[in-house]
């Protein structure tokens, strides 16, 4: 990001109120647990089951007398790991593809291009839920799967640019200069093209932390006992909790809504710094 | 000002028709509801075939759903009382080695066909084919004829016989009660219409396309299916003991959590297992205007399946069962409705053992050190409603040295893998009666070693021992020299029994709630009120 998108990004208040509270959610699932000392895993017998809140557990205990504030906060580990982590796979993958179909053309176009038609035909939950299931419950598991299904539109964002870039005078330039088409991609297109990827990475983020609490709360996300917002918000299911004990399901539910909100406040935020000359 | 008119009358046309799309739909539900249309029945787990003698799961999900297509012999109510089904009497015979059933003479297949004696015999001369792959042969073994895991033995007779049109003879290796036989095995035995069989080669039966729409004597009619997710079935309007109330049975398998929703908000009338609660979900149950009624006797019993093979030091198992609060694990599985307990045998019957007792986390933690646990990780499977129970009883092994990961896959799923051995333990639960070997009595065979039990040969013996046994003390004495011995070797580790809440249907009348603890239904008494 240039000096000029980052000052437009410092000048976007919703987008730098959506980064703030981002970095406070990072800040407090890493630091809160180890000065909390909770076992998120532990259950305190003498609380009970489904304790409501108290001094000893502000957040009370859920359905194992395990300590739901322990647990949220783990929990968000979890979920912006798997939200980060599988959106970076994506951009891993998706911006040397679709690099390539754009500026090789011919067979690479076809074949990356074909590639993603398939990926994005598939009903993607019944995908997900598919490999998921074949591959077992486990974080890394769905970040490869999340990571893995979601290249296809950053390939295909990169892709679009591409085109649009090799042509221009500054490639023809370098390729007069003897550039290499590792030196052109890497060097010249690259950092013309990668923006817009940049702007859809947040919105990247919010989808994957959704994907993997929509797979948690049909229980195939992660494997017992480990916490998730989705896993946590899993207990809803059941009606006593879901009437009676608002405060097992209404802390992971905010917190899974606002973390996506200020993820897409953040994109769109770096949408507009990053292009300026889009409407506002 | 003509553009705010348009929004308007945009919004005021939605609105029409939102209201009358939900008029229409109302209309519907009205009539789908009046008496004697379809009755909605859920089911938390789905079957594993159609074909009532191969079901891998052995599962009551599937028991529960063979009653309705299939005819069995007699109706088991939940205090163990027999009343007529395909027969309609039976009597001892033989010095008690035999029972002669008097069948209904009005029972027939669904295609019409006048259900015999000579297809009960048919039927079972064909299950217990050892070339038949059936998966239920076990229930057989106590007939004369039969090796001990129920397969016929070449060059013996036998034991069952047409004596008349409607007269059928069991014929047993030892004396047996009636009423016994019946509360044990009632539940394994169909009648099929074995002369639609004919011309299916006897290795291919179990497989055949026969059961993908089979036909049977019961109380409903097969219509169609979706394999692990709906069963549409008619009322047998001919079934000899009165048509069911209702037109068709839908069968939804729908997760265990949203049953009660689904009965509250009238998308089910009832569901399986007598239409069972939580406790905790008792309050909103009531509120929502329905009965909910306590069993007196439990209906569940818990296990820990334990893999003898790979935990294979009795040692070891011992830990384990030590190492379990069960007293927490029941309150957290069901409130105050349960009791912990050391064996599988109901409470309150004359062979229920010693008062419960068994927590001794550091007596667990010396065995484990005993034992030639090498800390390798153990699988303990259970299914996504029981990760709650599974994540204690994980604290609980790893606090005595047990190093333990949690698998949740669905129940049939489990049960195949503890077959094949691939969980090192699983949480399972079962349907007790009050036999002392409805347990035990099963699961100690070659062809049904899921706890992969290296050597039988004590458990077959003792097993053999009481059901041969007619006087009351030597059986007692018996039953309490197996349990014993179970005590010692730890082939599984009984957790705990579970009484049910039975919620009452506001549209059905005549269900007999607890009798669906013996995986029979008498839908033939069943009636749709038309309220909602």
């Amino acid at each position: 990001m240039s000096n000029g998108s980052f000052r437009r990004f410092l000048g976007e208040k919703k987008a730098l109120a959506g980064a703030l509270f981002l970095l406070t959610v990072l800040a407090l699932v890493l630091l809160l647990p180890p000065l909390l000392g909770q076992d998120p895993n532990l259950t305190d017998r003498s609380a009970g089951f489904w304790a409501p809140p108290s001094p000893e557990h502000w957040l009370g205990t859920d359905d194992a007398g395990r300590d739901l504030l322990a647990r949220l906060l783990h929990g968000g580990r979890v979920s912006l790991l798997v939200g980060f982590a599988s959106a970076g796979l994506s951009a891993l993958l998706g911006i040397p593809l679709g690099l390539l179909a754009g500026y090789k053309g011919q067979g690479w176009q076809f074949w990356i291009m074909r590639a993603c038609d398939v990926v994005q035909a598939f009903p993607s939950l019944i995908l997900v839920l598919c490999l998921v299931s074949l591959l077992g419950p486990s974080v890394w598991n769905l970040i490869f799967v999340i990571g893995g299904l979601g290249w296809a539109s950053v390939a295909r964002l990169v892709y679009g640019s591409t085109l649009a870039a090799k042509h221009k005078e500054y490639v023809e330039a370098s390729r007069a200069l003897g550039a290499t088409d590792g030196d052109i991609l890497l060097r010249t297109i690259l950092p013309n093209v990668v923006a817009p990827v940049w702007a859809s990475l947040p919105m990247k983020v919010s989808r994957a932390i959704l994907w993997e609490s929509s797979l948690s709360f049909l229980g195939v996300g992660l494997r017992t006992p480990q916490a998730s917002w989705g896993n946590l918000m899993n207990s809803a299911l059941e009606l006593a909790t879901l009437t009676g004990r608002p405060w097992a399901w209404i802390p992971p539910g905010l917190c899974i809504v606002t973390t996506v909100l200020a993820l897409l406040l953040v994109g769109e935020g770096l949408r507009r710094s990053l292009n300026p000359r889009q409407g506002r | 000002m003509k553009t705010i008119w348009k929004r308007a009358g945009a919004l005021l046309l939605t609105l029409a028709l939102t209201l009358g799309l939900a008029c229409c739909a109302g209309e519907g539900t009205q009539n789908e509801e009046s008496a004697g249309g379809n009755l909605s029945y859920g089911l938390s787990n789905p079957w594993d075939s159609l074909m009532p003698y191969y079901s891998l799961s052995g599962s009551n999900y599937s028991r529960i759903i063979y009653d309705k297509i299939y005819d069995r012999l007699a109706y088991i109510q939940a205090d163990g009382t027999c009343l007529p089904r395909a027969a309609k009497s039976w009597e001892s015979s033989d010095d008690g080695k035999a029972i002669v059933f008097a069948l209904d003479e009005k029972a027939a297949f669904h295609d019409g066909t006048p259900v015999t004696a000579q297809h009960w015999v048919e039927t079972i001369q064909l299950m217990t084919d050892p070339a038949s792959g059936v998966l239920g042969q076990g229930s057989f073994a106590c007939l004369t004829g039969t090796d001990e895991q129920g397969a016929q033995v070449a060059g013996e007779t036998l034991g069952v016989e047409a004596l008349e049109d409607h007269s059928l003879k069991l014929s047993f290796k030892t004396a047996v009660v009636p009423e016994e036989f019946l509360v044990e095995y009632n539940r394994d035995l169909y009648v099929l219409p074995t002369h639609l069989l004919q011309d299916i080669p006897i290795g291919e039966l179990v497989k055949d396309d026969f059961w993908l729409k089979p036909v049977g004597s019961g109380p409903c009619k097969f219509v169609s299916e979706v394999a692990g997710s709906s069963l549409v079935l008619e009322a047998n309007k001919d079934y000899q003991l009165g048509a069911p109330g209702f037109d068709t049975l839908t069968i939804t398998v729908m997760d265990k959590a949203n049953l009660l929703t689904a009965l509250i908000s009238g998308d089910l009338d009832y569901y399986a297992f007598g239409a069972n609660v939580s406790e905790e979900n008792r309050p909103t149950a009531e509120e929502a205007g329905f009965t909910v009624v306590e069993d007196s006797v439990p209906s569940t019993f818990y296990e820990l399946m334990l893999n003898n093979s790979s935990l294979g030091t009795p040692e070891l198992r011992r830990a384990i069962n030590m190492a379990l609060d069960k007293e927490l694990l029941c309150q957290q599985s069901t409130g105050s409705l349960g009791t912990a307990t050391n064996s599988s045998i109901l409470p309150g019957t004359p062979y229920s053992p010693q008062p419960f007792g068994s927590y001794d986390p550091a007596g667990a933690e010396e065995l484990v050190k005993e034992s030639s646990y090498s800390g390798k990780q153990l699988t303990l499977a259970c299914t996504s409603a029981r990760a709650s129970i599974a994540a204690l009883i994980q604290q609980d092994l790893e606090a005595v040295g047990l190093n333990v990961e949690i698998q949740t896959v669905d129940s049939s799923t489990l049960f195949a893998g503890m077959s094949d051995g691939l969980y090192d333990m699983a949480i399972a639960s079962h349907t007790p009666n009050a036999l002392p070997l409805w347990f035990t009595g099963s699961r100690f065979h070659v062809d049904n070693n899921i706890f992969h039990v290296q050597d039988l040969s004590r458990y077959t013996q003792l097993v053999s021992a009481i059901q041969a046994e007619t006087q009351d003390s030597q059986r007692l004495a018996l039953v309490a020299e197996l349990e014993r011995y179970l005590g010692e070797e730890m082939p599984f580790v009984p957790l705990w029994f579970s009484n049910s809440l039975r919620i009452h249907s506001k549209t059905v009348e005549g269900i007999d709630y607890p009798a669906s603890a013996s995986c029979n239904e008498n839908v033939w008494e069943w009636t749709m009120t038309g309220q909602n």
